[in-house]
């Protein structure tokens, strides 16, 4: 059976409840626009502003902390660009002061090339230094990034601006070989400056310089700078190539010795220069090495003693020479040879 | 989460939420608005506990509003209120369990709350101007409708269904209200 009787309103029913607080908003927003209302809302505002300030205090503190770990976040991004920033400036750093000591090895150059107008310059950049090769350890050889496309020979002088490096012994399509100085196959005709003494400058096995075939009996001093002497045709005249910095004279030798300091650093040789105008006379490498057949060189002599008092007699004596081995024109009088009775 | 324990600090929750909407809300600014922190908190208790516990959480959280903003005194809480009682409409015969009814809730609730107080505030801007009334010169509250639909409304609309999303996985732990609070 339906229930009829009407069910008493409360305060809990819904629409009860919208109708009193409508009510109450609409009282509010009258009383608030006539003015009434302010007294209440200072009251409310000075109770609340405490923790509204306390409030966007706590915020501004996570805030502050949200954002600290986003900068760190940032911080972290920001670094590492700035680490790949610092390493491209540091190797453009790098690169420009390779670039400063290219330009003052140039200008250096320059001030060579100045100072010698007849030579004419092609500037190379060392791609290698090599130290000997396969088959031995006493070669001493750098390779240049020049070659046969600029011009290179074989038998080129090779030099710096403090002096003759060598000579180009090797030439490919697009770099060389240069033979140093200091090699022990190498050998240059020179020329003390002052005194005016000429000799061979050949490389030795220590990588020293070292001055042969100075005329005995001829004073020098240390410190006397030693060029090259033009002589022979293989390198032009006037290069540096070292000072002598010890003298090693005997009266038994045939010639003097001088152990010379080369002005060219070998060990930091970095840009070279070609002498791509100056023919040599001899090509290298063939030179180095002459026909390697055994050659015999057969002297006699023959001494003829007249004396009236006594008999007439004549003595022969013949000599025979046979090189055993390659001779080496560059480096003469170290040519191994034997003699034969 | 205990129901009851969020039953009885849905009104201290209220001001918190009030207070950190006029706080921490400016800081979570995306586009311009800010979250609707007390709205959404009221959604939230409507569809657990009903509109009738909603509609004097929406009263409450009206008026907190109203304290720390520069509208009427009042007018927030209309406007919550006609919110949560549609939302309390669709509460009887829908199961928040669906993912799409909280997000409806937030939707229709923002939009229902938005239209509904920009209406009474041009409505209490021009009826303090008629009646010339004390803080007439201070109520300008006329705000265009379709400029802060769009601009306003709309992206609060956007912002706070995405935080019910957030919000819905914790307000399905809750467990049907009892009849015990519902009575």
């Amino acid at each position: 059976m339906r229930n009829l009787e009407k069910r008493p309103r409360r305060v809990d029913d819904l629409g009860i409840r919208i109708v009193i607080l409508a009510l109450a908003a609409l009282l509010l927003m009258a009383l608030q626009l006539t003015g009434h209302l302010r007294p209440l809302q200072s009251a409310i505002t000075l109770l609340t502003s405490p923790a509204q300030l306390s409030a966007t205090g706590i915020t501004e503190n996570i805030t502050n902390v949200i954002d600290y770990f986003a900068e760190l976040r940032n911080l972290r991004q920001r670094n590492a660009e700035l680490e790949q920033l610092n390493s491209s400036l540091l190797a453009e750093k790098l690169s420009l002061r390779e670039v400063e000591h290219e330009n003052e090895l140039l200008r250096e150059f320059f001030k060579f090339a100045k100072n010698r107008p007849g030579l004419e310059l092609r500037g190379a950049q060392i791609i290698g230094l090599a130290i000997g090769d396969e088959s031995t350890n006493f070669l001493r050889r750098i390779i240049v990034d020049l070659g046969q496309i600029h011009g290179v020979k074989v038998g080129m002088p090779v030099i710096t601006d403090q002096g003759l490096v060598g000579r180009v012994s090797e030439v490919n399509d697009s770099i060389s070989k240069v033979l140093l100085l200091t090699d022990a196959t190498s050998a240059v005709n020179a020329v003390l400056q002052k005194s005016r003494l000429n000799g061979v400058v050949r490389g030795t096995a220590s990588g020293d310089l070292l001055m042969d075939f100075i005329d005995q009996g001829v004073k020098f001093n240390v410190g006397e700078p030693v060029l090259t002497s033009g002589l022979g045709g293989r390198f032009p005249k006037g290069l540096p190539i070292g000072e002598v910095i010890e003298i090693r004279r005997r009266d038994i030798d045939f010639s003097q010795q001088a152990v010379v300091r080369p002005t060219v650093d070998f060990k930091r040789l970095e840009l070279v220069a070609v002498v791509t105008n100056f023919n040599p006379v001899e090509e290298v490498p063939e030179l180095l090495v002459i026909n390697p057949q055994t050659s015999t060189i057969t002297a006699t002599n023959t001494i003829s003693v007249t004396d009236p008092s006594l008999n007439t007699g004549q003595v022969t004596n013949t000599t025979v020479l046979t090189n055993v081995g390659p001779l080496d024109l560059a480096a003469p009088l170290t040519t191994p040879v034997e003699s034969a009775p | 989460m205990n129901r009851n324990l969020f039953y009885y600090l849905m009104t201290p929750l209220l001001l918190v939420a009030s207070l950190l909407q006029s706080t921490a809300a400016t800081r979570l600014q995306v586009g311009g608005v800010k979250p609707d922190l007390v709205l959404l908190l009221v959604i939230c208790g409507t569809l657990i506990y009903g509109s009738r516990a909603g509609i004097v959480w929406a009263f409450i959280g009206g008026l907190t509003l109203d304290i720390f903003s520069g509208g009427p005194m009042g007018g927030s809480s209309l406007a919550l209120m006609v919110a949560v009682y549609v939302i309390g409409l669709g509460q009887r015969t829908l199961s928040r369990f669906n993912v799409l009814v909280p997000l409806g809730a937030a939707m229709l609730g923002t939009l229902l709350y938005g239209v509904t107080y920009v209406m009474i505030l041009s409505w209490v801007e021009s009826t303090a101007q008629f009646l010339a009334l004390a803080n007439a010169g201070n109520a300008r509250y006329n705000l265009a409708f379709w400029p802060t639909l769009q601009f306003i409304i709309l992206p609060a609309l956007f912002y706070n269904t995405m935080l019910m999303l957030i919000v819905t996985p914790l307000l399905n732990r809750m467990p049907e209200r009892p009849e015990a609070i519902n009575a």
